[in-house]
């Protein structure tokens, strides 16, 4: 039987545009703007979910996405709110959290066993007897979690934005629209932001009247004076999802999360309706009054035909209004007060024949279906949670519970806002926000609408005042002498308990009042104890009733009880809201795509991309590489060295900065020449390494590792800074392109592109420097040996790159001239013995340790890192760096950090191996305790899956000892 | 051919990207630049200047300077200085003075490329002052930061998905400097207006651009944003 009702119901739907889909396989009709809660609904269908624990059915319970009895499946998306979530044509939606069948489920035998499931059973259970959870954990990994994940999902496109305002307003409900208006005609920048899919709020559903006209007359005026504020911007179907410092807060709206920095911030969330706790409080068709009169106005929705109001407050009176001006029959409103004071809408609820019972409280709730409330027994009140010994039944399909409200309070307790509880009110309130925050309406406990208007224009002109758009003084909150909707305590517990506190976690009352009694009495406690507050809904429905009973179990008042944490995101956010859109700036060298187009296997280094080898023919990896060396080794190589870092050092006090920051020697590098650059701590740790070059008294350019270089840079200011010597500090990586063309043949490739530099050996020295043109390009040429050949680094302007490699690998054809890559060249400085800063060092490495006492010049006063190094050489090395060599075997070669073992102890790792193509023999470098670091020294080497192999220590380097391929 | 990038020695790393979308590339003084996308394209370029346009001017001059004796050596360069830091100067050439702070300065040419500053001051510097301690660098700002230019009424709006500076105009004044992250690149921004037509120039790492580049063009999809060249920008930019 269809239960839409006839217009004006129904703000969200258009009846013009039906829709079908599908719920568990069934044909399920439905209008646009539907949700699945409402659309089901619609078709007298109200079991949407099991519970976690108990697999208890449930339906909706606010109709406003803050219940976890909603959560259902869509096809590529797990834990969607049917009670948000649109409906769209063929969309198959179905259940979770069941064994066989949604309304069969075989889960739901858990329910008798609740008594061996008490409260702090997971705490409990798992770690008692010793060994019990591995018995566990297989049981709890299969039924574990809510939905399932699409794992051949493609992401959606999730980006950001960035929005400026001068306030924010967050709640678009009268209050909100209030404040905005009055900022806006002060001159005020103004972000509106409703979570729902029109502004109103509860105008749009609430009754403030006795003919109920009240809230839309009123949207309808506020709407028209936003529509003349050509300064607010509205957003709709927005959830503001935290605060942080400084009035940043995110804004999640569809697929992008937009960053609002505010100069002030306007709260208007309002206040969430809160249960009543009683025997099977739960069952689909027990819902908030306010769910009821979202179902009747904004869906158009009969939620049921025989309805019972349950209330502790006269709102209550108006949801009965409600229901029976759409044709539900009201069997009985039940008032928890005996003394209610009615207002005029109670009277007029009342003067239409309605059955009131004062003093009285539904005690239980019973279906005979098993899925749907059918009828519920009343009794009357002896005192706070007491009943008399027997009531009344009364049938009914729908019971709304109207008996207080909660302020939705994430955000003004995220702003810095104290939770305090008021017994007179019996409700919490709000203070201490931070100073550009300001909270109105029900969110600041005002609640007669025409108070809460004005307390939206104080809270406005508080802000404007702030933003020194005002001068007016501020008056203080309206609120005068309103009677709180809050009912002390709608609790009452039942001899067979199920009176549900926190409906995801399926905690009743006697779980709350156990977790004291078992000795967690502060609230954080018994929220980890018990998880209630920890499910979906994150508490918004249970934390007040929870800190009642902890109070009243403990002894304490509510006050000081108080509620757990809010913590953002104050509803769920997909993680595509966080990580999308991706930056990673990736940088690229100004030759990269002559490496793609030359078959470059490209890997990352840090944010560079760089070639590790490039493919030949049908070679593999290795082999490839292996052709590489072994090109270089007889002819000649070229390989992108750009990502080196550059830092150029000028100014009068050059020479003594780079005295005091590396451990070499400076002040007497004659111009023209480079030198060796070990960069080092003040814990006398290796940092760095590099060549510094002297391009002229008061100039010097230094080159730094890939990976170091901004933090050598920042080292460098931050030295400079005190030490204040006379100095320009640039880091110039950037700008610049840097090859390395290395071989026998280096000299030849390079004579034919570049005639204004003499590149003979006696002219151009090893570790000299040169300026000139390559191709007719400017450039700075070093000559280094990195790979232990004859090498020229040549650096030109960044936008050059390209072209000079094109010069040179024209050049170079004759000469079998191929370009190399960084795979390559680290077998080629391996065999050199050369040390790779932060692959052959680590936090503790020190120059004696690498046998690199010969980079430390012992003369100088001062080095970073000298005095510290002074030190630790009064007490023996602990470990030296050293060559290995073992032969070619079908043994697994040996990988970085694998152990050396003298025995079954370990005495060292290691920390580079590679077979060289050179040698033909794998060859390495480890860290061992001296007394095994003498050539000729047997390791014993873990390898791969445990294999042991032997290999002897050698003299560094392994290949040209005497350096003179690179001094050719 | 002289207007094939391939061929010259200074060659974007975007040239590529440029070719395949149809760029045609034309000498501007030394620099080859981007003059339009396709032929006849002069109208439909300006409208999406004005709207939302992306142009590469990474190949046009430009260089800074820094030191204690930067700003009073600019001076006796006649070059004209902004009032503040953080703000820009244009030349009586048409280039662009920016100062970045007490003591560094960056220098753009003007879009036709017929400024002579540039190469003027990029001559050696003459540092030996008496006073040791006051000293004017050089700074290769042709070769270390890529330079692009975001045009039109959406530029703001567009930037706000990249840049967490709050460009607007009414925020933003024209001639402004803001030093910042532009999707987690660090970046200067400058706001350098053609006549009616709001204009920010962005340069950051060099090595970064094809990175910007596409981070640009995709944040200016939803606003139909497309490259445009420099010919655009000089239609709309009406000398005083």
């Amino acid at each position: 039987m269809n239960n839409r009702l006839p217009l004006p119901y129904g703000l969200l739907i258009d009846r013009n545009k039906p829709i079908q889909f599908s719920f568990e396989g069934q044909h399920i009709s439905g209008f646009q703007g539907d949700t699945i809660a409402s659309a089901m609904i619609s078709n007298q269908s109200w079991l949407l979910s099991r519970s976690f624990k108990y697999h208890r059915p449930r339906g909706p319970l606010t109709m406003a996405g803050q219940d976890a009895n909603t959560l259902v499946q869509l096809p590529s998306d797990p834990n969607a709110l049917a009670d948000k979530q649109l409906i769209s044509e063929n969309l198959m939606v179905k259940g979770q959290n069941y064994s066989g069948s949604l309304s069969r489920d075989r889960g739901a035998i858990l329910g008798l066993f609740s008594r061996f499931l008490p409260v702090g059973f997971y705490y409990k259970a798992f770690f008692k007897p010793r060994g019990i959870w591995q018995k566990w954990a297989p049981f709890i990994r299969k039924k574990a979690g809510l939905g399932a994940i699409d794992t051949q999902l493609q992401p959606d496109y999730y980006d950001k934005e960035y929005l400026f305002c001068d306030v924010l307003v967050v709640g678009a409900g009268p209050a909100g629209m209030q404040a905005a208006i009055d900022c806006a005609a002060a001159g005020a920048d103004v972000l509106l932001v409703e979570e729902n899919p029109i502004t109103g709020g509860s105008l749009n559903y609430s009754r403030f009247d006795v003919d109920g006209s009240k809230g839309q007359t009123l949207r309808d005026e506020l709407l028209t004076e936003i529509s003349k504020q050509s300064n607010i911007k509205v957003m709709t179907d927005a959830v503001c999802n935290g605060w942080f410092a400084d009035n940043w807060l995110p804004i999640i709206r569809h697929k992008r999360l937009y960053k609002v920095r505010a100069k002030q911030s306007i709260f208007c969330t309002g206040a969430m309706e809160q249960p009543a706790l009683f025997h099977n409080n739960d069952l689909p068709g027990v819902v908030m009054s306010s769910a009821a009169q979202r179902l009747l106005h904004l869906y158009a929705i009969a939620p049921g035909s025989s309805a019972i109001v349950l209330t502790g407050n006269n709102e209550g009176y108006g949801t009965a209004l409600d229901l029976m001006d759409a044709g539900v029959r009201v069997n009985c409103i039940v008032d928890l007060r005996e003394d209610a004071v009615h207002d005029d809408i109670a009277k007029a609820a009342m003067d239409r024949g309605v059955k009131v019972k004062l003093g009285y409280a539904v005690y239980a709730a019973h279906s005979k279906t098993g899925h749907r409330l059918t009828e519920v027994e009343i009794r009357k009140v002896l005192s706070p949670g007491q009943c008399e010994n027997s009531g009344e039944v009364l049938s009914c399909d729908l019971l709304c519970m109207s008996v207080g409200y909660t302020p939705a309070y994430q955000l003004a307790c995220q702003a810095g806002g104290q939770l305090s509880y008021d017994d007179e009110t019996a409700m919490f309130t709000l203070t201490n926000c931070a100073n550009n925050v300001h909270l109105c309406g029900s969110l600041n406990s005002v609640w007669q609408l025409d108070q809460v208007l004005m307390d939206a224009q104080r809270a406005a002109k508080t802000a404007l005042c702030e933003l020194g758009l005002s001068e007016s003084s501020v008056v203080s909150s309206p609120k005068t002498g309103e009677a709180s909707p809050n009912h002390p305590w709608p609790i009452f517990p039942h001899p067979k308990g199920k009176e549900f506190v926190d409906f995801d976690e399926d905690l009743t009352i006697d779980d709350i009042v156990n977790a004291t009694a078992d000795g967690y009495e502060h609230i954080q406690l018994v929220k980890r104890y018990s998880t209630c507050g920890m499910g979906p809904s994150q508490g918004r429905h249970s934390a007040l009733a929870a800190a009642r009973l902890v109070a009243e179990a403990t002894g304490r008042s509510v006050a000081e009880t108080g509620v757990t944490t809010a913590r953002p995101p104050f509803s769920a956010e997909q993680l595509g809201h966080s990580a999308g859109r991706r930056f990673f700036p990736a940088r690229r060298t100004n030759i990269h795509y002559r490496h793609l187009e030359a078959n470059a296997e490209m890997l990352q280094a840090g944010s560079w991309y760089r070639p590790a080898y490039y493919k030949f023919n049908n070679l593999d990896k290795h082999q490839c590489i292996n052709r590489e060396v072994t090109n270089v080794r007889h002819n000649v190589g070229l390989v992108d060295v750009s990502t080196l870092g550059a830092l150029e050092i000028r100014g009068s006090d050059a020479a003594e900065f780079l005295n005091r920051i590396y451990t070499g020697g400076y002040i007497k590098q004659p111009v023209g020449k480079a030198r060796y650059a070990l960069l080092t701590n003040e814990a006398a740790v290796v940092i760095d390494d590099g060549v510094a070059c002297r391009l002229g008294d008061d100039h010097y350019f230094v080159t730094a590792t890939t990976g170091g270089v901004d933090r050598v840079y920042q080292s460098m200011l931050k030295w400079n800074a005190q030490w204040q010597l006379n100095i320009d500090i640039a880091n110039v990586t950037s700008a610049y392109c840097a090859v390395n063309i290395a071989g026998p043949k280096a000299r030849a490739v390079l004579t034919q592109v570049c005639d204004d530099i003499d590149l003979s050996d006696e002219n151009f020295p090893y570790m000299g420097i040169r300026s000139g043109h390559v191709a007719g390009i400017p450039s700075r040429l070093l000559r280094v040996g990195f790979v232990g050949e004859l090498g020229y680094e040549i650096h030109v302007p960044q936008h050059c790159g390209e072209a000079l490699w094109d010069a040179l690998m024209t050049a170079g054809h004759d000469h079998s001239i191929i370009p190399f890559g960084i795979e390559a060249q680290r077998i080629m400085r391996l065999e050199k013995g050369h040390v790779i800063v932060g692959q052959d060092t680590d936090a503790m490495s020190n120059a004696n340790e690498l046998q690199m006492g010969w980079a430390v010049n012992r003369k100088k006063p001062f080095f970073v890192g000298g005095r510290t190094l002074t030190e630790l050489e009064k007490e023996p090395l602990m470990r030296a760096l050293v060559g290995f060599v073992l032969d070619v075997s079908d043994a697994p070669t040996p990988c970085e950090s694998h152990l050396i073992l003298q025995g079954d102890t370990m005495i060292g790792r290691v920390t580079s191996c590679n077979y060289s193509p050179t040698l033909d023999k794998i060859i390495g470098l480890a860290y061992v305790p001296p007394e095994h670091a003498k050539a000729g020294s047997q390791l014993t080497i873990k390898s791969t899956g445990g294999i042991l192999v032997n290999a002897k220590v050698a003299e560094l380097p392994f290949f040209d000892p005497d350096n003179q391929r690179q001094e050719l | 051919m002289t207007n094939n990038p391939s061929s010259q020695q200074r060659r974007s790393a975007l040239y590529r990207r440029h070719l395949a979308l149809g760029a045609q590339f034309e000498l501007r003084g030394k620099a080859l630049c981007i003059a339009q996308y396709a032929e006849q394209a002069h109208q439909t370029e300006q409208q999406q200047a004005r709207c939302l346009g992306l142009c590469d001017l990474s190949t046009i001059p430009r260089t800074g300077f820094k030191g204690s004796a930067a700003i009073d050596w600019l001076k006796t360069q006649s070059v004209v200085l902004p009032s503040a830091i953080n703000t820009t100067a244009e030349q009586p050439s048409g280039s662009l003075c920016a100062q970045l702070s007490h003591q560094e300065v960056l220098l753009l040419s003007d879009l036709r490329c017929q400024s002579e500053d540039i190469a003027r001051l990029n001559q050696p510097i003459d540092n030996l002052a008496e006073d040791s301690f006051q000293q004017t660098y050089e700074l290769p700002r042709a070769d270390s930061h890529c330079w692009l230019a975001i045009t039109g009424s959406e530029a703001a709006r567009m930037m706000a998905k990249l840049c967490a500076v709050d460009l607007h105009s009414d925020k933003f004044r024209n001639g402004c400097i803001a030093q910042t992250a532009v999707a987690k690149l660090s970046s200067i921004i400058i706001r350098q207006d053609l006549s009616d037509t709001l204009c920010f120039y962005l340069l950051c790492d060099a090595t970064c651009v094809e990175y910007i580049w596409d981070c640009l063009l995709d944040a200016m999809d939803e606003f139909a944003g497309q490259a445009i060249g420099i010919d655009a920008l000089l239609q709309l930019h009406v000398k005083n």
